[in-house]
């Protein structure tokens, strides 16, 4: 059995493709994982929930206040947009509705790599290389399916890179992950590059272009050398990702 | 199994401190095989609670190794052989959870198994307090040999390099567990000559 099973993991490993141990592991997680996630996100939310009552009960009158005067100007930028409708603002939302939404359920066991599981897989549409994002920004691309569930590797991976523009002066790139952050690379030394500029994707195998990534953080111009490259503070938080949205390139 | 003679067993330790296990060399743990689904079960809990808390139980980035912790303490109640068996299924569990390691957990964590067995045969059963940094030298190892088969596949040895010091706590919260769980259950290691 210990020979079968090694030569079951070294065929897949050699050919890339989820070996059947994993796709039987996965298909069977998949439920477990699921009820333990939300399990934890219910308790966080209820232990979240009760330590900031208070404020939120303040909140809650500010915002009513501001929710009747936003309702009142988004019924007249509704009427404006009926008068006049935003065409590419139309063909992003019509391209949002080919993704798939997904919730997190996992992360790898031992936190070697920065990739997810999400409950979502080949059943449901999701093929390698299609990208993940959620309100934020860019989360990653899917670089495993099974049946129920897909592996994301993240943005931070060290083995993630993306083609990235940057958005005030149209430099290109490539975000590469660094495990806590993602840095941006290979920009042309002309390139003037400050804090706070906004790094989106550029057109790419797994991305449109336009995807908020991050901002940047801090600029390493060295003399003489023949790119500059930047720390990227990713838009996503990481550490407390839950619904996704796999969008099909 | 009888019990040996104090003298078989001092011959035993002298084979192994001299690298040259006999044939006569008896076993310092017996081996005495836990329940084939308390393990199973244990080793479901183990992965469920690493693959979805796992960032919300790291210390400094290291998880606490409850797979490495279970593969070892089933090493040192059965041997070697079940052990690299055991070790073998868990880390292709861990693989297929991971998604991104290949088949690099499972031929680590095998292996590792396999050492923790061989070695709970010899020297690890008469000092109690070996039982720590042999954990941490478990953790490590595996991780040695993880980082060895992420190399025979050709993948980047960016990634252990990446996430050693992570490894280095966990070495730390291994160690800590096999200071505490053998104090606060004894027949947690089984039965020893």
């Amino acid at each position: 059995m210990a020979a079968l099973v090694a030569l079951v993991q070294l065929d897949a490993a050699k050919s890339g493709k989820p070996s059947l141990i994993a796709v039987a592991v996965t298909s069977v997680a998949v439920w477990t994982q699921s009820a333990v996630a939300a399990t934890a996100s219910a308790v966080g939310n209820a232990g979240a929930t009760i330590e900031e009552a208070p404020r939120l009960y303040a909140d809650n009158a500010d915002l009513r206040a501001r929710n009747d005067a936003l309702r009142s100007e988004n019924d007249r930028l509704r009427e404006a947009l009926a008068a006049a409708p935003d065409a590419a603002a139309l063909a992003r939302v019509a391209a949002r509705q080919d993704g798939i939404a997904a919730t997190t359920i996992g992360y790898d066991p031992e936190n070697a790599s920065r990739t997810i599981t999400i409950d979502r897989g080949s059943e449901a549409g999701v093929r390698r290389d299609d990208g993940v994002i959620d309100d934020d920004g860019v989360v990653g691309r899917v670089v495993e399916t099974t049946p129920f569930t897909s592996s994301v590797l993240l943005l931070t991976d060290g083995a993630s890179k993306v083609p990235a523009v940057v958005q005030r002066g149209r430099w290109w790139g490539i975000a590469t992950g660094t495990n806590s952050r993602v840095r941006l690379e290979y920009v042309s030394q002309d390139a003037r590059l400050t804090v706070g500029d906004a790094v989106v994707t550029g057109e790419g195998r797994s991305f449109h272009a336009g995807l908020l990534i991050g901002r940047i953080a801090a600029v390493d111009h060295p003399e003489g050398a023949l790119y500059q490259s930047a720390v990227v503070e990713p838009a996503v938080a990481f550490g407390r990702l839950g619904r996704v949205l796999v969008i099909r390139r | 199994m009888n019990r040996l003679a104090p003298a078989d067993v001092a011959r035993t330790r002298a084979f192994w401190a001299a690298n040259k296990p006999g044939e006569t060399a008896a076993p310092a743990y017996v081996p005495d095989p836990p329940v084939w689904w308390h393990v199973a079960l244990a080793l479901a809990v183990a992965l469920t609670l690493q693959a979805s808390l796992a960032p919300f139980l790291a210390l400094r980035g290291g998880t606490p190794p409850l797979v490495a912790l279970l593969v070892a303490w089933y090493a040192i109640r059965t041997g070697s052989l079940r052990g690299f068996t055991f070790g073998l299924l868990a880390g292709a569990a861990e693989d297929a959870l991971a998604g991104t390691t290949g088949a690099a957990w499972t031929f680590a964590t095998a292996l590792a198994g396999l050492g923790a067995g061989r070695l709970a045969r010899t020297w690890l059963a008469d000092m109690p307090l070996a039982l720590v940094p042999g954990a941490a030298a478990f953790v490590l190892g595996r991780f040695g040999a993880f980082a060895l088969v992420l190399q025979l596949e050709g993948r980047p040895l960016a990634l252990p390099v990446a996430h050693l010091h992570a490894v280095l706590w966990q070495c730390a919260l291994a160690s800590l567990a096999a200071l505490v769980l053998p104090r606060a259950f004894p027949a947690l290691l089984g039965k020893r000559h």
